[in-house]
Parts: structure tokens; sequence; C-alpha cells
């Protein structure tokens, strides 16, 4: 049972997170619904994969970023709306902000250690650790989402054309 | 068949809308395939040549094989995903029901002249956003509150400094400094201090090009895709910037 109140509340702020970061960029108002529901699969799916089968935080994004590809191709059919629309925005979520918040931290800290060979070292392996990851995950989530476009070209293409029964 | 003022006109509208879809955060190959529909509708080829701040455009006609060739200045937009969509589907409609130039070109201003989202309705949803961020890195209720505000703060002084015309680097180093600042009061609270102050600078993270930037790269518009991503490396150093002058000021309270 806690289980599903896990996930449910991690889809949940997922989707409003990436709702929020979505109004940044003005997305048509038809889109936010969607937005909302890639945001939670996706980052419900990356919660489920690292913490109930351990697997490591790059792989299990690549995973959430495949699954909101391929579900952004079929909203953004119906929607008539290009899957990057919907899919940027649910990816936000998943940006490793803690990675790349302590890599800041480390690099700060190893300027101010360079004259103590010990604490300069653990830092410079903090940075190096934390810096690889952040780097490692967004690359991870970009290919991710974007991979179904390639395997589907034709539909991802032609998503915001009318359906041939509505053309005059 | 087109005269000279016909091709040309034509060329000056596809132009624009290039100009237009490169300006506001479209990647590449969408821009690519949209001007050339756009082209196909009025019966002409298209081909273009796109860089980060200037695209080079050649129109021919095929039965009278004269062709024209201009460059234009892509303007500096805000993202819009909205344009995104409604241009794309501007092109798709003039492909299909063989639209005049004259009638594309009225509905495009109508597209552009659509007003933006209420920018106030956008503050209250990035704050949440960077709350609820804040909540999936396991911060407490304190520190999503104080997240919560600081992205009031942070986001705001964004807006008006962009309203003012502010050179973007500067705009995103402040923001990220006011943002991170205010967090930073987690301390006081004896709140969730570090998820506070990593999560309150996020809604500045440029997602839009770094993502269109990778898609870029593997579609072959390697040129353009690494422009876009030195474009958003350099905001996210810019925030590294801000972050730092807060962390260097309370770093002793966070070892």
């Amino acid at each position: 049972m806690n289980v599903v109140y896990d996930l449910i509340t991690d889809g949940l702020f997922a989707a409003i997170a990436g709702m929020g970061f979505g109004a940044i960029s003005d997305p048509p108002l038809k889109a936010f619904p969607s937005i909302g529901i890639l945001a939670a699969l996706g980052h419900a799916l990356r919660y489920a994969l690292m913490n109930y089968a351990g697997i490591d935080i790059a792989s299990a994004s690549f995973c959430a970023a495949l699954l909101i590809g391929f579900v952004s191709l079929l909203l953004g059919e119906r929607l008539r709306c290009p899957m990057t629309v919907l899919y940027i925005p649910a990816l936000l979520p998943m940006i490793p902000g803690m990675y790349a918040y302590r890599a800041v931290f480390s690099l700060i800290m190893f300027m101010q250690n360079i004259d103590s060979p010990a604490l300069s070292g653990e830092y410079m392996a903090a940075l190096q650790l934390n810096a690889t990851v952040t780097v490692t995950v967004i690359f991870s989530l970009a290919v991710g989402a974007t991979l179904p476009i390639f395997l589907f070209k034709e539909r991802a293409y032609s998503m915001t054309r009318e359906k041939p029964r509505n053309r005059k | 068949m087109k005269t000279e003022e016909q091709l040309q006109e034509t060329l000056d509208f596809i132009g624009e809308y290039a100009g237009t879809l490169l300006g506001s955060g479209v990647h590449t190959s969408r821009v690519v395939r949209n001007t050339k529909r756009i082209g196909r509708s009025q019966n002409i080829t298209v081909h273009i040549t796109t860089f980060q701040r200037t695209a080079i455009l050649t129109v021919s006609d095929p039965d009278t094989h004269r062709t024209l060739t201009e460059v234009i200045d892509i303007p500096q937009r805000p993202i819009s995903f909205e344009l995104n969509s409604n241009l794309s589907a501007l092109s798709w409609r003039a492909a299909d029901r063989h639209m005049p130039l004259s009638d594309i070109r009225e509905e495009y201003s109508r597209l552009v002249a659509k007003p933006k989202i209420n920018p106030l309705f956008v503050l209250l949803m990035a704050s949440l956003a960077n709350a609820s961020f804040c909540r999936l890195f396991g911060g407490d209720l304190c520190a999503v509150c104080i997240v919560f505000s600081a992205t009031l703060v942070g986001f705001s002084l964004k807006q008006e400094l962009q309203k003012k015309g502010l050179n973007h680097y500067i705009v995103f180093i402040l923001s990220a400094f006011m943002a991170s600042l205010c967090a930073s009061s987690a301390l006081i609270f004896n709140a969730d201090a570090d998820i506070a102050i990593a999560t309150s600078v996020l809604f500045l993270i440029p997602g839009v090009p770094l993502i269109n930037g990778v898609i870029d790269i593997v579609e072959g518009h390697i040129l353009l895709g690494l422009s876009r991503i030195i474009n958003a490396l350099l905001l996210v150093i810019c925030i590294a910037i801000g972050l730092s002058v807060t962390l260097l000021l309370v770093k002793n309270s966070l070892l």
C-alpha cells in the first residue's frame, strides 16, 4: 500500500513541477494536462526503477524519458501539437538538481581548500562524481525522449497536420 | 509561374516565418521542414542554411528557374511553444489547402500577435513547480514553503529585469543569487537548507535550448546544435555563479 502511495505522490509532485516549468515556455493551454500526465508517468517510473528495482539513476532516467517520448507521440497526435512541446517540460522534473548543486558546492569548497591536499582531493572527487552524474543523466533524458521521433519519423513529422476527414 | 515581384514577396514572407520559428526555440529540422512546406504550397522550392544569429534562404521557381537568395537576421524572441505548435499547423494547412500567400500572411500575423500567458500566472506556476521539485528531492514542508517564496522573489526579479532589457547573463546571475539567498533563510528555520538552496535556482535551467541542442546534433545539424548547447551552458554557468555567491556567504553553516 505504501508503494502505491509513494508512487502517486511522486507522480503528483512531478506533474505540478512539469506543468509549472512548462508555463515558463508559453505552451498552448490545451497542452497542460498532457504535460502533467507525461511528467507524472516518467518521474514515477524512474522512482520505481531506482527504489524497487535498484537500477542506477542514468539508466532509470533513460527508460523514463523513453516512456515520455512514446506517450507524447500518442498525445501529440491527439492534440495536434509537436512532440517536443509536450516532452521538454515533462523531462524537466527529472533534471538532477541535487547533483548539480553538489557539483557547484564541491567546486567552491575545493577552491577554498587548495592548500590542504587531503580536503582538496576529497572535494575534487566529489566534484567529478556529481558533475559526471549530472551530465550523464541530462544526456540520457534528451536522447531517450528523442528516440521515438526517429523510430516513427512519418508520424512524428506530421503531428500538427489536420486529419484527412477535416481537410477541405 | 511567378513574376520577379511575386517571388520576392514569397521570399520575404518565408524569411520572416523562418526567423520567427528559429527565434522562438524551435529545433532546426522542424524549421526546415515547415519552411519547405510553405514553399511547396506556393509551388516554389526553398533551401535554408541556419546559424545561431542569421539564416540564408534561397527560393527558386521550378518553371522559370529563377532564383533569389536572402540573408535574414534571427530575432531574439522569448521561447514560445504555442507559436511552435501553431505555426507548424499553419504550414500544413497552407500545403493541404493550397492557401494563397496573402491568406497565409494574414493568419501568420494573427498567430504572432496572439497574447502570451499572463506573467502573474507564469510566476505562480513556476513557484509551485519549484516547490514541488523541492518535495521530490525530499525536502520537508518548511523547505518547500521557503523554496516557493524564494522562487517568487527570484522569478519576479527575472521578469522585471528582462522587461528592462538587461543583458540576460546578468539577469541569470542576479536571479540565481537572489533566489538562493532567500532560500538560505532555511538555515534560520532549521529546515533542509541544502535541498532548499539547490532547488531554488532550478526554475532558471534552460531546458529548451539544452534539449533542442541534443536533438539538432543527432539529426545532423551539428553546428547549430552545438551553438544551442554552448548558449545553454553559458546560462548554466551564470546560474552557478549566482549560486556560488550565496554559498560563499553561508558555506560555514552548511558544512
